[in-house]
C-alpha cells in the first residue's frame, strides 16, 4: 500500500425535500438554476466536467465524482479531500427560496485509505458528525449516527442520517433500496483499461466512451444511456440514466491505492446478481463492500447477492444491520478474494 | 442570486449567433434552407428544465462566435416536440449535425470536447 495517494473512497450525501405547492413540486429541485447549482459546487471544489438530463433527473459528472438531482432529491457523492458537507447550507438556501424544504438527510462513507490526508471536518467521523448535527436545521429531529463493523478494522462502513417527523415517503419506495459499493485491489491488468494511451488524441469523451466499451460497462445494463469521462493520465468516471434509473462508477486505478465503486438504485424486482457479476468480472476487486439501505431488507435479497459473487471467488465475511429513523435498514456487507492469503 | 423560475421560454443572448426556433412553421422553413445548402448546421435540443442544458448555454454561444461558417439553431423540446421525436432525442441537450438535411452526427450531453471536434470535423 502506498504511504499517499488520491483517495478513492467517497463521502457521499443524500437530501431529500419536499413542497406544499404542487406546481413546483412537479420540477422541485430542477428549478433551481444551473448557476446555483454552480456555486454549491464551487464551496465544495468540484467542477462540472460532463452532463446530460431526462424528464426524470439532471445527471453531472464532477471533476471529483457525481452530481444527480431530481426534483425532490440531491445526490452527492465526492472522492479526494473535497469538503461534501459545505454544501449542505447553499442547497438548503436555494431550496427555500423555491418553496422546498429539507425533510431528510443521510451521510454515508467507507473507511479512507489515507485519513490523515482529510481536511477538517472530514478528519474523524465524530467531527463529521458534530458538523452535521450544528449544520442541519432543528426540524430534522429524528437523528442516528453509526459506524457499522467489519471483521478488519480498516473497513467499516459510517452512516449518519436525520429526519423530520412527517415522513414524506410513497409506498411504492418500500421496493427500493441504493447499493454503494466499494472495491479495492483491483486487478491490475483491468485496472490498466482505466489508463489514457499518451498521444492518443482523443478526448475526455471519446476517450471515456472507448472505455465503457471495452471494459464491458455498458453491459451492466444495456438499456442505459451512459455519460462517460476518461481522466489525463488515468482514472474514469460515469453516470448512467435509463427512466428514472441512476448509475455511477468512479475509477482510481493506481497500483497500491487502486478503487472503484459503483452505485445504483434497485428495486426486488431487479437482476442485481446480473449486475454484481458485471461489476465484479470489470473489476476483480481484491476486496468488496456492498451496502444497501431500504426501508426493510430480505435474506433472500441478501443470499441472492452473496451466491452471485461466490462463484467469482469473493468470500462474504462480514454482515452488519442497522435500523435508522423513518424505518430505513443499512445492511453492510463485506467481501475478500479468495487468492488472498493474508 | 439565482431564484427566479426557469420556465421561461429559451430567449437569445447578445453576443451569441445561435437562433432559436419557436414554430413548427419557421422549422420547415430553415430546414428546406438547409437541405440546398453545405453549411454544417448544429442544432441544440434543450428544455429550459434542464441543468446540463443551461450548463452548455455559455459554451455553445461561443463556439457559434468562433465558427462563423457553421449555423447553430436551438429547439426547446417542449415547444417543438414534434420535431424533438422525430428527430429521437431522448436525453439533453442533443445536438444534431446536419448537412443537406441529412443527419452526420450526433452528440448527446453537454460534452463540450466532443462537440467541438465533431463540429471541425463535419464543417469541411
Amino acid at each position: 500500500m502506498a504511504v499517499s495517494g488520491f483517495e478513492g473512497f467517497e463521502k457521499r450525501l443524500e437530501l431529500h425535500f419536499f413542497g406544499d405547492d404542487p406546481i413546483i413540486f412537479q420540477l422541485g429541485l430542477r428549478k433551481i438554476v444551473f448557476e446555483s447549482i454552480q456555486q454549491v459546487l464551487e464551496a465544495v471544489q468540484c467542477t462540472v466536467v460532463s452532463a446530460v438530463g431526462n424528464s426524470y433527473f439532471d445527471a453531472y459528472v464532477l471533476s471529483e465524482s457525481s452530481l444527480f438531482v431530481y426534483p425532490t432529491k440531491i445526490i452527492i457523492k465526492t472522492c479526494g479531500t473535497t469538503q461534501l458537507l459545505k454544501s449542505i447550507l447553499p442547497l438548503i438556501h436555494y431550496a427555500n427560496q423555491i418553496g422546498l424544504t429539507l425533510c431528510s438527510c443521510r451521510y454515508t462513507r467507507g473507511s479512507f485509505i489515507f485519513p490523515n490526508s482529510q481536511p477538517f471536518p472530514h478528519t474523524s467521523f465524530n467531527d463529521e458528525v458534530t458538523f452535521l448535527e450544528d449544520t442541519i436545521p432543528s426540524n430534522l429531529c429524528h437523528r442516528k449516527a453509526s459506524i457499522m463493523p467489519s471483521k478488519s478494522s480498516s473497513h467499516s462502513w459510517h452512516v449518519f442520517t436525520a429526519h423530520s417527523s412527517i415522513t414524506h415517503r410513497n409506498h411504492s419506495d418500500s421496493d427500493i433500496f441504493t447499493m454503494e459499493i466499494c472495491m479495492t485491489e483491483l486487478d491490475p491488468i483491468l485496472a490498466r483499461k482505466f489508463f489514457r494511451r499518451p498521444g492518443d488524441g482523443k478526448t475526455g469523451d471519446s476517450a471515456g466512451k472507448e472505455m465503457t466499451e471495452l471494459t464491458g460497462i455498458n453491459e451492466i445494463n444495456p438499456n442505459a444511456f451512459i455519460c462517460d469521462f476518461a481522466f489525463d493520465p488515468c482514472g474514469y468516471s460515469m453516470n448512467g440514466m435509463d427512466n428514472d434509473w441512476y448509475s455511477t462508477i468512479h475509477v482510481t486505478p493506481e497500483d497500491g491505492f487502486s478503487y472503484a465503486s459503483f452505485e445504483c438504485v434497485g428495486s426486488v424486482n431487479d437482476n442485481i446478481a446480473h449486475v454484481l457479476r458485471k461489476v465484479v468480472q470489470i473489476f476483480r476487486p481484491g476486496t468488496m463492500s456492498i451496502s444497501t439501505t431500504s426501508n426493510d431488507y430480505s435474506n433472500e435479497m441478501l443470499k441472492k447477492m452473496v451466491n452471485a459473487v461466490e462463484p467469482l471467488g469473493l468470500k462474504c465475511r462480514s454482515r452488519a444491520v442497522d435500523r435508522f429513523p423513518a424505518s430505513e435498514t443499512v445492511v453492510f456487507q463485506t467481501f475478500m478474494a479468495r487468492r488472498r492469503s493474508v | 442570486m439565482g431564484g427566479w423560475f426557469s420556465s421561461q421560454p429559451l430567449t437569445e443572448s447578445e453576443n451569441s449567433r445561435v437562433k432559436i426556433i419557436h414554430s413548427l412553421a419557421r422549422w420547415q422553413l430553415d430546414f428546406n434552407e438547409f437541405k440546398e445548402s453545405q453549411t454544417l448546421v448544429v442544432i441544440d435540443f434543450s428544455a429550459t428544465w434542464c441543468g446540463p442544458c443551461r450548463f452548455m448555454e455559455p459554451i455553445l454561444d461561443a463556439m457559434s462566435n468562433e465558427y462563423t461558417d457553421v449555423e447553430f439553431i436551438k429547439i426547446d423540446v417542449d415547444e417543438l416536440s414534434d420535431v424533438a421525436k422525430d428527430l429521437n432525442v431522448q436525453a439533453m441537450p442533443t445536438f444534431v449535425l446536419l448537412k443537406k438535411g441529412k443527419e452526420v452526427d450526433r452528440v448527446i450531453g453537454a460534452k463540450k470536447d466532443e462537440l467541438q471536434n465533431k463540429i471541425r470535423e463535419h464543417r469541411a
